[in-house]
């Protein structure tokens, strides 16, 4: 049973449609990550979802019930915002309770959840201060509190982790998908941060100009990026896209890249009809590694930075820049010639008119 | 705290006979001591006591004197707490004070009311705000001489389009002079003036609602609030220390000014609009007796004084 | 007796030299004047103005037929002495004493400035007058004017004021109401109150008498006091005989508490509302003085519509005001040019073409004789006031103690809050305080 499906939704303001007819599923107790960069449209899309901003059309289904026409607080969801939202005159106890109270849920059961929420996020000690005395972490935990009090069937995440500093987030991050597991509770979240995206979610929407690029599971996306907006966008460093002819070489498909030849195996079939025209190889720093091979690449050595776990090399190839993620035993030196060989098999070829995956 | 400076710059080098007598050398050293942040305050500390304390003080004497500028045989001597002695059995100053809790309670609260809802009108950012926020606020750029002149006319018994339009619809049967009867005159005085006032309170209540996050209300739809619960508990919680400001500053403007009501009503019929600043206002200009003036703007200042304590210490503006 | 109208012209206006632009100027002319006169000033204090004497004068003139008036004798002024050039200024009646207090504190005051006889005690003890006993004696129109006519402006033989105007009491009623209804114009307060009873009618909106119980009112109340045998001063004794006082306020209140001849707006009427009320046909008899004649003929057609009385008689005394609108210097400066301006409005031509604008009688004898005032039937009764009219009293605190005593008391007991026991108990205590 899906949690939530979103069928056509569009959503424009006055002559912009900022939303072009959005098809989503959630099953239950998935995770949905929206990521896309700024002005792609899912924090309306989340906004749409909240009922916090009517839809120019299609329909949201939480549950078994389309909720167009229902009130935000009739829909059974919660929502953690980026600036949190916590009402800055009530103590933390009075925030997380707010939501039963307006409900007339009595004290005693309130103070229950209340309780048992606190300990959950480890928050039982500040319960009688003000937003205004906590921390940035601590605001973070007294949001999901209050979304978690109410054990709704929805929670809604709009870049929760945006305004904490790099440690908290990773510490936050993590506090989240423990959340998730232990509560099962469906969740979807917005994001423009492709880390999050990838270790949060059970499935990833990712998002361009109102339109959905794809829909799929995170190995999907990063591994079969459905185009090359997604390719790039996912993976750090990027995926490095390297301009090429597809030809017919002995019965192998090989590409052609100024002087280097690469050989193909194992990629898509597709892949045949584009032989003698122009494709573009999308190839993960990660799947280098040195040495020669039947598809390999020699240029030289550019930059060498490495990060302790590993080494980024960047080669440069015939004029074009390829960064390669090596061993942290490797240590080039700028100027020397190299060669890396590619796993062909974890290779994405892309329509270079369409940038569409072939 | 320990080393002077002098003795560094004598340490450093000789001084030469210039920099014994150099003024900016002077200058320079007294900067670097702690005298220099009082001198550096002195010129406005100077200013105040000049334009604040002086006339304040200055007050204060003169509700201690005799001070009739139409009796100089009586002499401007010391007459200690005669003026407040006479306050005490003078009824029309028990009237004043009656009629100025009224004026300014009533009048303070409708301005609050008025200017609250225009302020969460204007703040809704509908197509047209802009344009009706001019006219909303048209009322407090009019001076209180001309609005209560303009409003004296419309409320005139004879002409005035008031009470056409009130015995048009019905709502009267004739004529009324509102400022002739005491059961209207102080209710007619203070919708005039809440009419000319509300427009500052919708002014900072605006000023403070731009300032609330519109996530906090997103929250709060989704928490259930419905908008009444919203207002209560978090638009006037976000709002209170505006509020306190804007009350106190009204309160102080409408405990101190008597124009409106002298131009409407000159404090009549008989006493029923008589306030505290009209009373000393023709106490002193009508009667020329500043003495006891002052012994009731004294009064008055310490009202006001106490009000501002007291409402700041409820209002609890000052917790966060 | 000076009006306490409402404001209705508010700040200054500078009238200036050219004579077409007297006629029709706009504040833009007179803004650009005003400040190349500053700016002339300030570069040429003594050169350019040297034998021109610049002179500010502040007056109360309310209504605009006062204004004509004053229009007219600056023009005749312009005309004669073309080496003064006088500045006038608006003060409006309720802000008059605050202004002209402030300025004497402040040591900021005009040159001329009008003085009606109640304030001339106040003005006289801040020390705001400059005495004029010898300029007046050295002048050879002195002799047109009664001795009389500086009673409310002298103080210890020395005159402190030349009378520009006379206010003289009278009242105007409604001829054709009366003609209508067959009633004789009444001559005693009993007449009056019956022809008020005749001619009131709810159903029409009429009532007999147009009451100033607001602001300006309260010399009528005090008159009405002194009318039933209690004076406010008799010589130098001040007080109010309790009893004769009662039946004047039981007298004066009850056309509206118990007579209802008088429009309910009364305790709210002023000057504005009261002359409207009679031009309009609401009320059909009210006090007031000559000076609103041409207001009131600019509505109604005199001698047809409306008519002039003198003030009918109380029980005790027949009190209508003779009261005079002085010129006094009240600053050092350019006293001489003050004092040309000032003679002025005594010359016959001035003070007939100001009778002319307005209706305010001359207070001149040479003035008063001229046959466009003798021979007009509507200014008779004017002329027999002259012979019974008395002065307004005149002491410290007297104006205060009208002003926010009696006036407020009497409205109390308008408005049925007091009993005429209570409010002349009221205004005892006030008469008290103020002279005490």
């Amino acid at each position: 049973m899906a949690t939530l499906s979103i069928k056509g939704v569009r959503k424009s303001f006055g002559s912009v449609e900022v939303l072009h007819n959005i098809d989503l599923e959630l099953e239950d107790g998935g995770f949905l990550v929206l990521l896309g960069p700024s002005g792609c449209g899912k924090s309306t899309l989340l906004s749409i979802i909240a009922g916090l901003e009517p839809s120019s059309g299609g329909d949201v289904v939480i549950g078994e019930r389309t909720v167009n026409d229902i009130h935000p607080k009739d829909r059974n969801i919660a929502m953690v915002f980026q600036s949190y939202a916590l009402y800055p005159t009530m103590s933390v106890r009075r925030n997380i309770g707010f939501g039963l109270e307006m409900r007339r849920v009595d004290t005693s059961s309130r103070e229950d959840a209340i309780g048992r929420a606190a300990d959950l996020l480890q928050i039982s000690h500040l319960l009688d201060r003000k937003p205004g005395q906590l921390s940035g972490g601590q605001r973070q935990r007294v949001a999901m509190g209050r979304a978690i009090v109410r054990n709704p069937d929805l929670f809604l995440f709009d870049e929760p982790l945006s305004n904490l500093d790099a440690k908290l987030r990773v510490e936050m991050r993590t506090e989240i998908k423990r959340l998730h597991d232990r509560l099962g509770t469906s969740v979807v979240y917005v994001t423009h941060d492709q880390v999050e995206a990838m270790t949060l979610g059970t499935k990833v929407a990712v998002m361009k100009g109102g339109v959905i690029q794809q829909l799929a599971d995170p190995q999907t996306i990063y591994e079969q990026p459905a185009n090359m907006f997604v390719a790039g966008f996912i993976g750090s460093p990027t995926m490095n896209f390297l301009n090429g002819t597809l030809e017919n070489q002995d019965g192998k498909l090989v590409l052609h890249h100024g002087e280097e030849t690469l050989e193909l195996s194992g990629v898509a079939k597709g892949a045949s009809a584009y032989v003698g025209k122009k494709v573009v190889a999308g190839i993960r720093p990660e799947t280098f590694s040195k040495g020669a091979g039947p598809s390999a690449l020699t240029g030289i050595v550019d930059v060498v930075e490495p990060t302790g776990p590993d080494t980024m090399v960047v080669l440069d190839v015939g004029g074009q820049m390829i960064s390669a993620r090596l061993g942290s035993r490797e240590r080039p030196h700028p100027g020397e010639p190299m060669t890396l060989s590619v796993d062909t098999t974890a290779l994405n070829l892309f329509d270079p008119e369409t940038g569409d995956r072939i | 705290m320990t080393s002077n400076p002098q003795s560094i710059m004598a340490s450093s080098r000789p001084l030469s006979t210039w920099d014994r007598i150099n003024p900016a050398r002077y200058i320079g050293e007294l900067s670097e001591t702690r005298f220099w942040m009082y001198l550096l305050l002195l010129p406005s500390a100077l200013l105040i006591m000049g334009v604040v304390i002086y006339p304040t003080l200055y007050g204060f004497q003169l509700s201690f004197r005799e001070m009739r500028l139409n009796r100089p045989d009586l002499g401007t001597d010391w007459v200690l707490l005669k003026h407040y002695q006479r306050m005490l059995s003078d009824q029309i100053f028990w009237i004043s004070l009656r009629n100025t809790a009224v004026w300014v309670t009533a009048a303070v609260t409708i301005e609050f009311s008025v200017g609250l809802i225009a302020a969460l009108a204007l703040n809704r950012n509908l197509p047209g705000t802009k344009v009706l926020a001019v006219f909303i606020l048209l009322p407090f750029f009019l001076p209180n001489v001309v609005a209560g002149h303009m409003w004296a006319l419309m409320l005139d018994p004879r002409l005035g389009v008031i009470n056409d339009l009130l015995v048009k619809v019905g709502l009267l049967g004739g004529y009324k002079a509102w400022f002739a009867d005491p059961s209207t005159a102080m209710a007619a005085a203070i919708i005039v003036e809440a009419w000319h006032s509300f427009p500052f309170f919708t002014l900072l209540l605006l000023a403070g609602l731009k300032g609330i996050p519109t996530d906090l209300y997103k929250a709060a739809d989704i928490d259930g609030a419905g908008s009444i619960s919203q207002l209560r508990l978090i638009t006037l919680p976000m709002l209170k220390t505006v509020i306190a400001a804007a009350v106190i500053l009204r309160v102080i403007g409408l405990v101190n000014s008597p124009d409106l009501l002298l131009i409407l009503t000159s404090g009549g019929p008989g006493r029923s609009t008589q306030v505290l600043s009209l009373y000393a206002f023709q106490t002193a200009y009508k009667d020329f007796n500043f003495g006891y003036a002052g012994a009731l703007s004294v009064i008055m200042f310490i009202l006001l004084m106490m009000f501002a304590w007291v409402y700041v210490r409820l209002s609890k503006v000052n917790q966060d | 007796m000076v009006e306490f109208e409402k404001v209705t012209r508010i700040g200054r206006v500078k009238y200036w030299e050219d004579e077409a632009m007297n006629k029709n100027f706009n504040r833009r002319s007179v803004l650009k004047i005003g400040a190349g006169l500053m700016a002339a000033t300030a570069l040429t204090p003594s050169l350019a103005f040297g034998q021109t004497a610049n002179i500010n004068y502040w007056h109360t003139f309310t209504s605009q037929s006062e204004f004509a008036g004053l229009e007219e004798v600056m023009k005749l002024f312009k005309a004669a002495h073309p080496d003064i050039v006088v500045t006038q200024e608006n003060i409006p009646n309720p802000d008059f004493m605050a202004k002209i207090t402030a300025a004497v504190l402040a040591d900021s005051r005009p040159n001329v400035t009008m003085v009606s006889s109640e304030r001339f005690a106040d003005l006289l003890a801040m020390g705001a007058l400059t005495d004029m006993t010898e300029r007046l004696a050295n002048w050879d129109k002195r002799s047109d004017f009664d001795d009389s006519r500086f009673d409310s402006i002298t103080k210890d033989g020395k005159i402190y004021g030349l009378p520009a105007f006379s206010f003289v009491d009278w009242m105007y009623y409604r001829k054709d109401w009366f003609e209508e209804a067959g009633i004789a114009p009444p001559t005693t307060y009993a007449e009056m109150r019956d022809a008020a009873i005749a001619i009131t009618d709810p159903s029409k909106g009429r009532y007999g008498f147009g009451l100033r119980g607001g602001p300006g009112g309260q010399n009528y109340i005090n008159n009405v006091m002194e009318a039933f045998g209690s004076p406010v001063q008799q010589g130098d004794q001040i007080g109010l005989d309790r009893d004769k006082a009662i039946e004047g306020i039981a007298w004066f209140s009850g056309l509206l508490t118990q007579d209802k001849v008088v429009p309910p707006s009364a305790p709210n009427d002023g000057f504005r509302q009261v002359i409207e009320g009679f031009q309009t046909g609401q009320t059909g008899m009210i006090w007031h003085h000559t000076g609103s004649f041409q207001d009131i003929a600019s509505k109604l057609e005199p001698g047809v519509e409306f008519g002039t009385l003198a003030m009918p008689a109380g029980p005790a005394a027949r009190v209508a005001r003779l009261a005079y609108a002085y010129n006094s210097i009240t600053k050092d400066e350019n006293a001489d040019a003050s004092w040309e301006w000032i003679k002025f409005w005594g010359e016959p031509d001035a003070a007939i073409a100001f009778l002319d604008k307005t209706g305010y009688f001359p207070a001149s004898n040479s003035a008063s004789a001229d046959p466009r005032i003798a021979d007009n039937p509507l200014y008779k009764p004017a002329a027999e006031t002259l012979v019974f009219g008395r002065p307004q009293p005149s002491f410290p605190g007297l104006a205060g103690w009208l002003e926010s005593v009696v006036l407020p008391a009497f409205q109390r007991a308008l408005i049925g809050e007091a009993t005429p026991e209570q409010a002349v108990d009221e205004m005892i205590d006030g008469l008290n305080q103020a002279i005490g």
